[in-house]
Parts: structure tokens; C-alpha cells; sequence
């Protein structure tokens, strides 16, 4: 019975996190009928496409004991420069092309961090900072301030290309194509994560740097993947940004990491690595799309929607961490007892 | 910074030296800054009005940067200030409005000005008192406790005005960002006189030794007989409050008060405090140290106005001095460490903020 709830509750509390969706939706239908269409869900799923694709690459930093705040700066960097590229070159790269810009130059910006960090063993909160001035400034200064409202063709086709469409009445709830490329990342992601060589890296090196070292790891060179790798899915999660808003504007992004890592970190990572995984991290960022859409249907005013989130994510992490110590003080009580067995 | 194994005599000097090292480094890099600037706009940058311009800008950035080193010294961090200082802001602003503060003068305006401010330091001590209980009583990480908190803060602040600024406040108030005493901002000497009360709580205090005793070692803390839930209690107390005296420092300077006032401001005190020679894994910094690296690099951004320079080139400079620094340090530690022990491989990457902040609650 006990083993079942354990199993059902996840080891990160992907359950716990599943069944509070579940709550707040079911109450949500009980309130506002409404809410349970095809078009809300669409809309959630909408709005949480980019925001998945960061929070990948947030969850693979965090089970790997670092912290990045750059990813955002790295995203847009990516998304605008490839636009600006496409429009100089004055043919059109093709979406393809276009996404093969964007994943080269989010990575190169995410190698800055990696050979940083790697090569000088420092701080990622404090190196990810420094970076992320010097990427804005950079494309702030150099590559361009303006904002770009057309996009080209081939892009801005993909803009309104849906998966398919649910006629409803008269309103159509449209489900973009961007679903399909997210969900194959976030199984890429897991399948990295739970069944490479990489991955188990990434959870030794989130739970113990130096063991991980004596264990054969190349520590330096995993720190290096790793935050390209971030970079990568940056890169992506900017050029998906900048189809799905129809425009490239390069003061967007920036300032939403910590949101972000609020999303991963309510999903089950722990902030002190080793901990974390693919589907938490999809229902956290899920769960806080779900509540900010309900609180709107509710007709709560938009302006109590951060401090809902404020709300939320301290009672998830105080919740954590009681558990975390409850767990402590259950070993200790066991050791004990058989030391004086 | 591996220092086990050296007796505490040594460590002593080797504190000192290393105190010395990153405070006489930061002061060249300030006088650097200074004659560079002075000899590339000798009319413009070397003037009075100048130096008053930063001296005014240096207090808000100057306290948050402070808090910031608080924290750190007990190796954890505050994400929460800027939504701190703004919720002091708007709790002054608001019983401003509300009392019609706004059209009192003399004896009156200054009294009511006096008890406001205390009202608007007493949301910021609760907001402090609340990120206290959070990391020593409930046992959340500084980093995930704070990041909460300043969501909700901020998020209270924004359901609170509407996300609207708010205005009105009388002249009483308005005195501290604007008037000057014999050239020099009041709210600059509010800052000195801050910062020097900061730096005798730090340096000559029981609660500083404290302090900095569970920021270098939390496990050997609580095995000296100290109580490290109330210091880490009284830590983000002192946070709050130097988060408050820079939100009546904006709301005075700007004459308003906004939910979304100075959304760069927390980056940027992270920037300073550990230029400033904070270690952020705990343990290490000094008030001077913030005080100068804030003036630097306030002189920074005034210089490279001058120069019209834009804004965007001052963040890259930004962001290029934070990593100089560290790298520089981090080449220079390891050179030492090879010298002083060469049998053991390349020090251990600290491979995150987060990973040395894990610690024993209570």
C-alpha cells in the first residue's frame, strides 16, 4: 500500500504536482464552465511552448548543481540575430535555416559560459550574470535595438501554420505545430537525461563534484556540454519565440529567468542538484499556466497573478524542504538505532 | 579557498592578506577608472556638479548592494530586496495619499515624514523577518526562499497599486533624494552614516562574528555554542531593513513610488557585492569594499555617458569587470594552491552558488 503511494506521489513529486493540476482544473470546471474547452487547453499549451523549452535546458543546469541566468538573454540573442542575418542576406534561409542559426549561436554563447566555468571553476550564478550583461549589451549595442515586425516568409508562414484546428461554435481553437518539435525535445531531453552517459554525469555531478571526479567523470568537459547544451535549447526556445509573437523584438526575454527557474524548481529539481526530471519540470511550468489561466477566468484582476505565483512556489519549496528534513531526521533515527544494535 | 589544516594564526594573516589584496586591487581599479576618465573629459567628468551626479546615484544601488553582502556572508543570498525596497516605497507613498501628507509643511510635514518612513522600515524589517523564517525556521535554501518571496512581494506590490506609480509626497520627504548639505546629497550622508553603522555591526559586534562564523562553516557554528537559526533570523532582518532605506531612497530621489521601479537593480547589486570582494560562498566581505566597488562603477556608467558611450556598452563593461575579476581570482588561487601543496591535483571546481549553500538547518 505504502509502495504504491510512494510510486504513485513520483520521486520528485511528479504526482503530487499532477494531482494539484488536476484539482485546480476540476475545481475550475466546477466554477466556470467554461474553462474546460478545447481552446483553453490549446491556449495553455500555447503559452507554455517556450517557456518548456527554457525550462529543459534550466532543469539540466539545476540536476547538475549550477545555476544559469543567462539562458533568456542567450534565447533572444539567438532569435534576433538570426532575423537580422536572414533580412541582411536578403534571401530567405528557410525554416530550417533559420533554426540552424539560432541552435549555432545559442550554443557558441552557452560554450562562453561552459569554458568559464569549466576551465576557472567558477561560480555559475555569478559567471551566467556577468555573461548576460555582456550578451545584452552586445546585442543592444552591435546587432541591433530595433524592432523588426516582419519576418521572412517562410517564418512568418510557420507563424500560423496550426496542428490542426477544432471549430467550436464560432470561436476555432487552434493548436499551433509547435507542439509536435516540443514534445520530441522534451523526450530527447529525458531519454539524455535517463539513459546516456551524459545524464548519469549530470546527476553525479549535481550530487557531488568531487566524487563524480573520482568516479571517472570529465568533469570539466561535462560542465562545458552542459551549458552549450543550454544554449542550444536557448537558441531554439528564441527563434520559437520569435515565430510564435510574429515579431523580433530584442528587449523581450531578458528578466524572466527567475520565473523560469521557479517553473524547474517547482517541478521536483533541487536547487543543490542531483534531483530533478523532464516530466516534473513540463507539469511545473504547466501548473503555473494553468493557474494564471484560471485566475483570469475567475475574473481575479491580472495584477494579483504574480503574487499567486509568489504564493505558490514559497508554500512548494517550504513543503520541500520540510520534507527533505522530515526524511533527514528519519535516517538519523535509523542510524542510531543500529549503532546501538 | 581551502584553508583546512592551517592553524587559526595563519589563517588570521592569510585573512588579512587577502582582505588587503582584494581591497587595494578594487582601490586601483577605482582610481583607474578615475584618472582615466578625468583625462579623457577633464571639463566634464572632473567637475563638481559630476561628482554630485554619482553621489546621488550611489546610495540605492549602494544599499542594495549591501544587503546583498550581508547575505552572502552567511553564504546564502537575497533575491528579494528590490521588491522589498519598492514594498517600502509604497507604504510610505501610500499613507502619504492617504493622509493627505502631501500639502503638510514645516513642523508637521517633517513628523509625518518621520513616522512614515518608520512605518514603510517596519513592512521591510516583517518582509526580512518573514525571508528569515522561511530559511532558519521552515529550512528553505536562501536562493529558493527569497526567489519566492520576492515574486510574492513584488506580486503584492503590483495587486496592491494596480501596477500603477504612485505620486504626492511632500517636500519634507522629497529633502532626502534631492536637497544637498555643503555639496554633498543627504542621502549620500544617510548612506556613510548606514554604511559605517553596518560596518561596526559586522566588525565590532557579537552578531558580526556570528555571522560570518556560520556563513564560513555552518557545522562548526552550531558545535561553538551559537544559534545559528536566530543569526540567520537576524541576517535577513538586517537585509530587509537596508533593502527598505533604499526604497525611501528612490521613492524620495524619484518622487514616486512604483511596483516595477529598478527591475535591473538586483542583477546589478549581485554585481557589486561580489566586486566588491564578497565571497558568496560565505564567510567573506566588508562594507568597504561594497562602498568602493559601488562608486567605481557608478563613475563606470558616468563616464561612459560622457563619453556617449551607450547604455548597452556600460552593461558589457559590467559584465566584463565581473568576470575579469573572478577569473583573476581564480587564476590567482590556483596558482597559490599549486605552490603551497603540489601534490594534489587542481582544487575542486565549486561547481555552483547553490552547491556550498547547502547547510544544516538550526
Amino acid at each position: 500500500m505504502n509502495r504504491w503511494v510512494n510510486r504513485l506521489r513520483g520521486r520528485n513529486n511528479e504526482g503530487v504536482l499532477a494531482l494539484t493540476i488536476l484539482v485546480v482544473v476540476t475545481a475550475m470546471t466546477l466554477v466556470n464552465p467554461d474553462f474546460f474547452t478545447v481552446s483553453t487547453l490549446f491556449g495553455i499549451l500555447r503559452n507554455s511552448l517556450v517557456e518548456t523549452v527554457f525550462a529543459l535546458g534550466v532543469l539540466i543546469v539545476i540536476i547538475s548543481g549550477g545555476i544559469d541566468v543567462s539562458f533568456p538573454v542567450i534565447g533572444i540573442f539567438a532569435g534576433y540575430t538570426t532575423i537580422v542575418i536572414a533580412q541582411g542576406g536578403g534571401s530567405d534561409p528557410g525554416v530550417l535555416g533559420a533554426l540552424l542559426v539560432a541552435v549555432v549561436i545559442g550554443s557558441l554563447l552557452g560554450l562562453v559560459n561552459g569554458g568559464l566555468i569549466a576551465r576557472f571553476g567558477l561560480p555559475t550564478l555569478i559567471v551566467t550574470l556577468g555573461t548576460q550583461g555582456v550578451f545584452r549589451g552586445v546585442l543592444l549595442a552591435y546587432i541591433g535595438s530595433k524592432y523588426i515586425a516582419e519576418l521572412p516568409a517562410s517564418i512568418a508562414q510557420l507563424s500560423t501554420t496550426d496542428l490542426f484546428v477544432v471549430q467550436q461554435g464560432p470561436v476555432a481553437a487552434r493548436l499551433h505545430v509547435f507542439v509536435v518539435p516540443v514534445v520530441l525535445l522534451c523526450l530527447a531531453v529525458h531519454w539524455l537525461l535517463q539513459r546516456t552517459m551524459f545524464g548519469r554525469g549530470v546527476y553525479a555531478l549535481g550530487s557531488d563534484a568531487e566524487s563524480a571526479r573520482r568516479a571517472g567523470f570529465p568533469v570539466a568537459r561535462l560542465q562545458l556540454a552542459i551549458y552549450a547544451l543550454v544554449g542550444l535549447l536557448a537558441g531554439i526556445a528564441g527563434i520559437a519565440h520569435v515565430t510564435l509573437s510574429r515579431n523580433a523584438n530584442p528587449y523581450e526575454l531578458a528578466g524572466t529567468e527567475l520565473d523560469i527557474i521557479a517553473a524547474v524548481v517547482l517541478g521536483g529539481a533541487s536547487i543543490l542538484g542531483g534531483r530533478g526530471s523532464v516530466l516534473g519540470t513540463v507539469l511545473g511550468v504547466v501548473l503555473i499556466a494553468v493557474i494564471k489561466n484560471s485566475l483570469i477566468l475567475m475574473g481575479v484582476p491580472g495584477t494579483w497573478q504574480r503574487a499567486a505565483v509568489g504564493v505558490l512556489l514559497v508554500a512548494g519549496v517550504s513543503i520541500q524542504a520540510l520534507g527533505a528534513r522530515r526524511k533527514a531526521a528519519r535516517r538519523r533515527a535509523v542510524e542510531l538505532e543500529e549503532a546501538r544494535a | 579557498m581551502t584553508m583546512t589544516g592551517l592553524d587559526s594564526a595563519t589563517r588570521r594573516v592569510v585573512g588579512i592578506l587577502q582582505e588587503r589584496r582584494s581591497l587595494s586591487r578594487l582601490l586601483a581599479l577605482a582610481l583607474a577608472v578615475l584618472v582615466g576618465f578625468s583625462v579623457l573629459s577633464p571639463d566634464i567628468f572632473f567637475s563638481v556638479v559630476n561628482f554630485q551626479t554619482i553621489a546621488f546615484t550611489v546610495p540605492e544601488i549602494g544599499l542594495l548592494s549591501l544587503a546583498i553582502m550581508v547575505a552572502m556572508l552567511t553564504g546564502g543570498i537575497d533575491l528579494s530586496i528590490v521588491s522589498v525596497a519598492n514594498l517600502t516605497a509604497l507604504t510610505t507613498a501610500t499613507l502619504f495619499a492617504t493622509f493627505g501628507g502631501a500639502d503638510a509643511t514645516g513642523g508637521q510635514a517633517v513628523l509625518l515624514t518621520v513616522l512614515f518612513v518608520a512605518m514603510g522600515l517596519l513592512v521591510a524589517l516583517l518582509a526580512g523577518l518573514f525571508n528569515g523564517f522561511l530559511v532558519a525556521v521552515v529550512g528553505v535554501t536562501p536562493i529558493l526562499a527569497t526567489l519566492g518571496t520576492m515574486q510574492l512581494y513584488n506580486g503584492l506590490a503590483i495587486a496592491w497599486t494596480g501596477g500603477e506609480a504612485l505620486y504626492g509626497m511632500p517636500e519634507a520627504f522629497l529633502a532626502i533624494g534631492i536637497n544637498t548639505v555643503a555639496l554633498v546629497p543627504v542621502s549620500f550622508v544617510m548612506f556613510a552614516l548606514i554604511a559605517a553603522a553596518l560596518a561596526v555591526l559586522l566588525n565590532r559586534s557579537p552578531l558580526g562574528t556570528k555571522l560570518r562564523l556560520v556563513g564560513a562553516n555552518p557545522t562548526a557554528a552550531r558545535f561553538s555554542g551559537i544559534h545559528n537559526r536566530r543569526v540567520l533570523l537576524a541576517t535577513y532582518v538586517v537585509t530587509g531593513l537596508l533593502a527598505g532605506l533604499a526604497g525611501v531612497i528612490i521613492a524620495s530621489r524619484s518622487a514616486s513610488a512604483s511596483p516595477d521601479y529598478g527591475a535591473s537593480y538586483l542583477l546589478l547589486a549581485i554585481v557589486v557585492a561580489v566586486l566588491g570582494g564578497t565571497n558568496p560562498f560565505g564567510g567573506f566581505g566588508t562594507v568597504l569594499g561594497v562602498v568602493l566597488a559601488t562608486v567605481t562603477l557608478e563613475m563606470v556608467s558616468s563616464g561612459f555617458n560622457i563619453m556617449r558611450l551607450s547604455p548597452f556598452e556600460y552593461t558589457i563593461a559590467q559584465g566584463l569587470i565581473l568576470v575579469a575579476i573572478m577569473v583573476l581570482d581564480a587564476v590567482h588561487r590556483r596558482r597559490r594552491g599549486r605552490v603551497a601543496r603540489p601534490p594534489r591535483p587542481e582544487d575542486p571546481a565549486p561547481s555552483g552558488v547553490a552547491k556550498e549553500e547547502m547547510r544544516e538547518p538550526g
